[in-house]
């Protein structure tokens, strides 16, 4: 029965020295960055670091947080994580609540009304437009209020709600609850794998977003992490006053000729700062992602 | 398994019991779902439909100061623009070798991926395999551009290894300013961050096939490759056929994240995102980005309804 052939042994082999490769080559950009991020940036620049520092120092780390604009971009990406999920899952999951209750007069077209900007949109020019109208840009509500309700996660709520029992409510109600109640009391706690998930997918979404400052925000108080990032990487004016400020302070100092910090450190420190979180969050929560995939791929 | 009745199943017999008029009831039924939908339904309106009537804006000359009701009407002066200004339609070309390309290879690489992943015993290397290959999937897009930048230094570790096998004497490179190379980064690059991610749903329609087809097709006499063909890409054919229609709906000038992340001075190579960005709002010429979006969401939704509509009379898959 278990009879393998040797050429299949053969593809067995190979495939597992693919895979090792494969796997080598998704995480090796990340360790080498992460090496650089924890060596000195003088010696960086001979080359040769692999996955490991070989001069070891976390000044690279202290200049970026000494820069009290990228303290107040982490805070604003904190708060934008804290707050835009928060409103995101709670406005998602009463919508697809209130799709599940019986005997709603106009639900259908209420639900055309929400599907059809998937299909239509005004565009990236319309909608700054409106925006900058609507005085929403250069707010911190941009980041929030537009992203809050989404159609595809809330068919996914929605499906999941569908799998809990009816007569749980109905016993409910017959102890004397009322609609508030069996929706935060009966169905919420069942609910919450995929309030999970969902809350995953928006904190990360909200954490790893930049576009928006870009196109709709001028306001410096307003920056986040990963647009301080963008900075970084596509404008030399950033990485110089974070060079001229840390001088100033006294964080690096000058050694033969030249001060002790290089651009491409300063980005290895960003990068670590605003990938680190998710990547060591990430395997222990990666089963109510993957769950979260499923459940919408399973086309109802 | 008959214990588990969904809702959907218990409501049929209430409603016909409640038939007499009980209207009270329903309206404060009604009413608290209404009061449930209403933010979903303002954001909806605010954030999605008030835009719409902004496209206008492409057959104006749009004024700032005028608003969207007193500017001047233009016809379609913008709309030609878009294929005679040579950059615009450079843009275009660009955009459409783009997405033909990133079809072309981030399309089956994920379902390949599935099928070698699924040769592996369950166990810890496999966990591995899935677990770090689904990890660029949650950096974001600039992470990864600044990932690339970095590995791609005159100092990193390409570049490290170009002279280990060229020899010490080799002239280390500027990889990032190569026209030639731009395309092909991009390619990789988006392959390297939604690979892994991909093969989940493809894993999930196989683990759903029964297993008995293959007991049977072995008492057959096939052997592994006519077991594949037979029955594993049967049976990925639903999931593969969606994906692909939602792959070419998203795809049409949605790279922008990292085609401008990636651009530099050295490189010529833009986009209609690109552009739209760049001349809308870096210039505040409205009236062509918008007229260039236009033409863009236009491209997308054909494409989007096409694939739907092949894929129906090809495979009776659809998502409408």
């Amino acid at each position: 029965m278990n009879y393998e052939s040797a050429s299949y042994k053969v593809f067995k082999a190979a495939n597992i020295t693919f895979l090792s490769v494969l796997v080598f080559i998704m995480v090796f950009p990340f360790l080498n960055v992460l090496a650089l991020a924890f060596n000195d940036p003088l010696d960086s620049q001979f080359g040769g670091i692999t996955i490991y520092p070989r001069v070891f120092t976390l000044d690279n780390f202290k200049l970026l947080f000494a820069n009290d604009e990228v303290i107040h971009a982490l805070w604003i990406s904190l708060a934008r994580v804290a707050a835009g999920t928060t409103i995101a899952v709670l406005v998602q999951f009463a919508c697809a609540y209130a799709f599940t209750l019986k005997e709603v007069a106009g639900r259908g077209a209420i639900l055309i009304f929400l599907i059809i900007p998937m299909y239509f949109n005004g565009g990236l020019i319309p909608t700054y437009l409106i925006y900058s109208e609507l005085h929403v840009s250069n707010t911190f509500w941009v980041y929030i209020l537009p992203v809050s309700f989404s159609l595809y996660n809330m068919v996914i709520i929605r499906s999941y709600l569908y799998t809990i029992p009816d007569s749980l409510g109905e016993s409910a109600r017959i102890d004397g609850a009322n609609d508030w109640t069996i929706m935060t009391r009966v169905y919420m706690p069942l609910s919450m794998p995929i309030i999970a998930v969902m809350t995953l997918w928006t904190a990360v979404y909200h954490w790893n977003d930049w576009t928006t400052t870009l196109y709709y925000v001028t306001d410096h108080k307003l920056y986040t992490m990963q647009y301080i990032l963008m900075q970084i990487l596509k404008e030399g004016e950033r990485v110089a006053k974070l060079m001229e400020e840390a001088l100033m302070k006294n964080i690096t100092v000058i050694s033969s000729g030249q001060p002790h910090i290089t651009p491409q450190a300063i980005r290895a420190a960003n990068i670590i700062v605003t990938s680190l979180p998710i990547i060591i969050v990430y395997p222990f929560l990666q089963r109510f992602f993957v769950k979260g995939v499923t459940l919408g791929a399973v086309k109802e | 398994m008959n214990s588990v009745t969904t809702r959907a199943e218990n409501v049929a017999r209430p409603v016909k019991l409640a038939a007499k008029p009980n209207w009270r009831r329903k309206l404060k039924k009604s009413y608290f779902a209404y009061l449930l939908m209403l933010p979903s339904i303002v954001l909806t309106l605010i954030f999605s439909y008030l835009p719409m009537p902004g496209i206008l804006v492409a057959f104006q000359d749009h004024n700032i100061f005028a608003g969207l009701w007193n500017s001047p009407w233009v016809g379609f002066k913008h709309i030609r623009e878009v294929f005679e200004v040579p950059m615009l339609r450079q843009a275009i070309l660009n955009t459409l070798l783009l997405s033909v390309l990133m079809i072309i290879v981030s399309f089956p690489a994920p379902i390949l991926l599935a099928l070698l992943m699924n040769e592996l015993k369950n166990g810890l290397f496999k966990r591995s395999v899935q677990t770090l290959s689904y990890m660029p999937h949650f950096l974001s897009w600039i992470a990864v551009v600044g990932l690339t930048y970095s590995l791609l230094d005159v100092d990193g570790p390409i570049n490290d290894l170009k002279l280990l096998l060229l020899g010490a004497d080799a002239e280390r490179s500027m990889f990032l300013s190569h026209q030639a190379l731009f395309v092909p980064m991009l390619l990789i690059l988006s392959v390297w961050k939604e690979v892994g991610w991909g093969t989940i749903v493809f894993l999930a329609a196989i683990t759903s096939i029964d297993p008995s087809l293959y007991e049977a097709a072995k008492i057959d006499g096939a052997n592994r490759f006519q077991q594949h063909r037979h029955i594993t890409f049967p049976g990925m054919k639903t999931t593969a056929v969606i994906m692909l229609i939602f792959t070419l709906g998203a795809l049409f000038g949605s790279n922008f994240e990292l085609v401008y992340g990636m651009q530099n001075a050295f490189i010529d190579f833009p986009v209609i995102s690109t552009v739209v960005f760049s001349s809308g709002i870096q210039q505040g010429n409205y009236s062509t980005a918008a007229a260039v979006g236009f033409v863009e969401g236009l491209v997308a939704f054909t494409l989007m309804i096409s694939a739907n509509f092949i894929a129906k009379k090809v495979s009776r898959i659809s998502i409408f």
